[in-house]
């Protein structure tokens, strides 16, 4: 793999870019082929669309006035029935049309917070293993701060300190739980740096830039990929974390926020189960598909996992 | 099993939002196994110690106590508390809370009006045996009237007193500088001098260090330990007549969920709510058979407050209210967009009363309503048309430009433990929304700070209201606004306006009752008019307790009153524990228990995955 993010030299026949998309065509095929094999990360998968459809054709189905408390159409906490097939919340609102509606943001929020602390997690990571030296001591042992901090709690700071929106949440998650994937990706990068085409490319007059780029950060992408994969999982979890604990914007519908709603609705005494099962299930359940993705890219990209675990 | 079983309870009752993430996977397969053992087996038998040496009455509460110095503390539970332990001069009938005699039997005022005479009993004792004398009356006024720190928290009581002296042990003689109404309301608890005189710092003091802590109340303070419990033992020798339960334990629960299932094990007697039970665990506690839901009007009201431009005293504006709020066109047109019958119906499900004026109903001597052309009255079209005439019109958007020529948005500062506030703010946002005016929700756990700074626009505020309605007045007076913006005044809301203080200071003024209500309430039409509060409801006092325990408690008034934060002791001084034993509750709804099982099964399930996964990939990455 390493050879092939090796650029090929100019020579007759197709141009370098054709012969670059032919070649990305060929590893995405060969990518599904064995992604293919993998029958827990096909569930995944399939769980996935099924709710990125049902987020993405939310204004169609829902609406976006399900989430009006004014013109809200039954009574509040009703049971479920024909006409509200999950019944009501303390509102009177609709609550499949609130689950269907709150996925919107459960969604984007997890993959807005995953893509931000991995983003961070590969920067620091790869700077580290280049650098090395003082900086990497100090970038490391910032790291290894933040590992050891709870994040929960200095996510519960940092939305605490901030205005409650959508974006204090997702900059909460993404700056707290990038740590772990610091320190993977300097383990990638020292391992990659080590073999000798790096030397080769640094004695040809390849800068820090142009290793760090071509050469190091195709190595590590497929590892940035699979936990970027994973950490959706852990960050709408967070997010459903956060908004439960009622450090969201209490007017926007999120499954955190609904469960949040039922708890101060006073659901759990009073026995309204469908208030606050439907929002953690649908939780449980996209964050379970993340996760056997996740799993299932990680073994395709990164062969010594063993196939087909 | 029993160990594991008391893990789970342990673990439920737990709000771990403390644990990282990582771990909850593990926190959650306890508690699958905990519901999984707790679900058949019903109820834990946790009421070993129930037959202890006496009858116990626990109460359910949530709100942290402040402080135990009667001197500063404020909050609803530390004066309940204390006012069980110190009497006050004169106490309000449970009845219609006329004043009735506490310490003193009996006063009387001078023909100016400015000297009050009150004839102290001689049958009370201080807990140490020592007699209870005008001396420890006049002491304890005395030193609010010359210790700044010992003013804190009831100093307004005290401002307009000239001189205070005990001439003998049973009388006291009180000579004011003005007529002041409020004499026979004088919420003041008195405090013995022997034990009080000691004391350096009032404004540090906070009464925690010895225990049982000396008093004359029906109960004794004998122990607290804070956000865990506070504990008072029966005064066997109150004058008024011995408490019929031995003891009384405030128990901390800062969940409601919790409380309620406390309840329904028996685990309480008695849970008030913060503030009060929620419309579906009301409705959901009236099925059971043990329990009996109290649901009367309360005596708070629940308000829109405004910032009228915080300032000081000494004229110093500070904090950063919107200016369009000054205008009262616009505070007008805000409240009249507000549909309070749709938030009683909706918010409080009918446990509340659709708010009018200032005073809530239950006190019909000094509720006022407006009448037809005078009430803000739902009206969006003329709140809009109102908003266009003050030169507020709508743009291209649809939303309403200021003078400024950007679009008019208000911070909304809201409680973030009260589940009301961030119900009732979406219903704003929507209303406020359509009129064309922005809002944002800013719901915190600290509201004080910003408060206090005067960084709000509109906020959500309410009050208890005393028998007595001086002090819910005099929080809108210039005279409570702070000395400095450094200061802290006992103002509201920073409401300072002339015509309002001269009702104020006349109704202080008048000795006659039916006069005084009338001033009263024309000082109650002119905060009306201002709109700068704007009462939505007057949300009722929604309690439950264990009749299986208690077997009667007067509630107050005693035709549909409440039972938690009485202006009184009489609730608990009046309760009677039921003869036979407790019976131990349970009927805890099993679909819910079910349920919760499986959600927790799935959950488990999902954070095993996530755990297992971790693990492997710790070991098998480089």
């Amino acid at each position: 793999m390493s050879a092939e993010a090796l650029a090929p030299g100019t020579g007759p026949g197709p141009g370098p870019r054709a012969l670059a998309r032919q070649r990305r065509r060929r590893s995405a095929a060969r990518f599904w082929q064995q992604y293919r094999t993998h029958r827990a990360g096909l569930v995944g998968l399939a769980a996935l669309v099924l709710f990125a459809l049902l987020a993405l054709t939310a204004p169609l189905t829902a609406g976006s006035g399900v989430s009006g408390v004014t013109d809200a159409p039954g009574a509040p906490l009703e049971a479920p029935s024909g006409h509200f097939p999950l019944g009501t919340d303390r509102f009177g609102r609709d609550l499949l049309g609130l689950l269907v509606w709150g996925s919107r943001v459960s969604l984007l929020v997890g993959l807005l917070a995953a893509v931000l602390s991995v983003a961070i997690g590969a920067v620091v990571g790869i700077t580290a293993g280049h650098f090395k030296g003082t900086y990497a001591t100090v970038v490391m042992r910032v790291t290894d701060w933040f590992l050891v901090m709870p994040t929960l709690v200095l996510a519960i700071a940092l939305a605490t300190v901030m205005s409650r929106s959508l974006g204090t949440v997702v900059l909460a998650i993404g700056v707290t739980s990038w740590p772990t994937t610091a320190r993977l990706v300097r383990a990638q990068t020292l391992a990659v740096e080590s073999r000798p085409y790096i030397e080769r490319a640094t004695a040809l007059g390849g800068g820090h830039w142009h290793v760090m780029t071509r050469h190091v950060l195709p190595n590590v992408m497929p590892l940035v990929l699979a936990q970027t994969t994973l950490m959706v999982s852990s960050s709408i979890l967070s997010e459903a974390t956060l908004a439960f604990l009622g450090l969201g914007d209490p007017t926007v519908v999120s499954w955190g926020g609904l469960l949040q709603d039922a708890r101060e609705a006073g659901a759990v005494s009073a026995g309204d189960w469908w208030y606050l099962l439907p929002p953690g299930i649908a939780i449980a359940l996209v964050a379970l598909a993340f996760t056997l993705c996740g799993r299932a890219v990680e073994s395709v990209l990164n062969p010594r996992l063993g196939a087909n675990r | 099993m029993s160990t594991q079983e008391h893990d789970g309870t342990e673990a439920l009752r737990t709000p771990g939002p403390s644990s990282p993430i990582r771990r909850l996977a593990s926190a959650a397969a306890v508690l699958a196994l905990g519901a999984g053992l707790a679900g058949p087996l019903g109820p834990a038998p946790a009421r070993a110690e129930a037959a202890p040496a006496g009858r116990t009455l626990t109460v359910a509460v949530a709100q942290s106590v402040d402080s135990l110095s009667p001197f500063l503390a404020v909050r609803l539970v530390s004066t309940s508390i204390l006012r069980l332990t110190y009497e006050y001069l004169t106490d309000y009938d449970p009845g219609d809370a006329h004043p009735v005699p506490g310490l003193a039997t009996s006063w009387k005022p001078s023909a100016d009006k400015l000297t009050w005479t009150y004839t102290i009993r001689s049958d009370a004792t201080w807990s140490d045996g020592q007699k209870v004398t005008a001396n420890d009356a006049a002491w304890t006024f005395d030193k609010m009237m010359t210790d700044q720190g010992a003013a804190t928290a009831n100093g307004s009581f005290v401002s307009n007193f000239r001189e205070v002296s005990a001439p003998s042990p049973t009388r006291l003689v009180i000579k004011l500088k003005k007529p002041q109404a409020t004499m026979t309301a004088l919420d003041v608890p008195i405090v013995p001098e022997h034990i009080w005189k000691n004391v350096k710092d009032f404004s540090k003091f906070n009464n925690n260090s010895t225990f049982p802590v000396v008093g004359d109340g029906p109960f004794t303070l004998t122990d607290y330990k804070p956000d865990s419990y506070v504990r008072l033992k029966a005064n066997k020798s109150f004058w008024r007549g011995a408490p019929k339960f031995d003891q009384l334990v405030f128990k901390y629960y800062k969940d409601q969920d919790a409380a309620v299932a406390a309840l329904r094990k028996g685990e309480v007697s008695f849970v008030a709510g913060s503030p009060s039970l929620t419309p579906a665990q009301a409705a959901s506690l009236k099925g059971d058979k043990n329990i009996r839901v109290n649901d009367a009007p309360g005596r708070r009201f629940y308000a829109i407050a405004t910032n009228p431009g915080a300032r000081a005293k000494n004229g110093q504006k500070f904090g950063d209210g919107a200016p369009s709020l000054l205008d009262e066109r616009v505070r007008h047109a805000l409240f009249l967009a507000v549909d309070r019958k749709a938030i009683v119906d909706k918010v409080f499900q009918g446990h509340a009363v659709e708010g009018q004026g200032y005073i809530p109903p239950r006190f019909s001597t000094y509720f006022w309503k407006p009448d037809g052309s005078q009430a803000l009255g739902y009206d969006p079209t003329k709140a809009g048309q109102l908003l266009d005439q003050a030169g507020y019109k709508k743009n291209s958007d649809g939303r309403r430009v200021g003078k400024d020529g950007k679009p008019l948005n208000y911070r909304v500062l809201c409680h973030a433990t009260d589940p009301n506030d961030k119900a009732v703010g979406q219903y704003l946002k929507e209303w406020w929304g359509k009129l064309g005016i922005g809002m944002t929700l800013d719901c915190l756990d600290n509201v004080t700070d910003p408060w206090l700074a005067g960084k709000y626009d509109l906020a959500f505020d309410g009050w208890s209201v005393n028998p007595d309605p001086d002090f819910v007045l005099s929080i809108h007076t210039c005279g409570a606004l702070p000395a400095t913006p450094k200061d802290t005044g006992a103002t509201d809301n920073f409401i300072c306006d002339k015509t309002y203080d001269d009702l104020y200071a006349k109704q202080l003024a008048e000795y006659d009752p039916t006069r005084r209500a009338d001033l009263v309430k024309q000082t109650e039409s002119r905060l009306y008019d201002l709109g700068y509060m704007n009462v939505m409801a007057y949300p009722n006092a929604v309690e439950a307790y264990r009749t299986d325990q208690i077997k009667s408690i007067e509630t107050m008034p005693k035709a549909a009153g409440n039972i938690y934060g009485q202006d009184g002791y009489w609730s608990w001084w009046s309760a009677v524990p039921t003869a036979s034993g407790p019976s131990s509750g349970g009927s805890s709804s099993t679909g819910l228990v079910i349920g919760i099982a499986a959600a927790v099964v799935v959950a488990a399930g999902a954070g095993l995955l996530i755990a297992r996964r971790r693990g492997a990939t710790a070991d098998d990455r480089e």
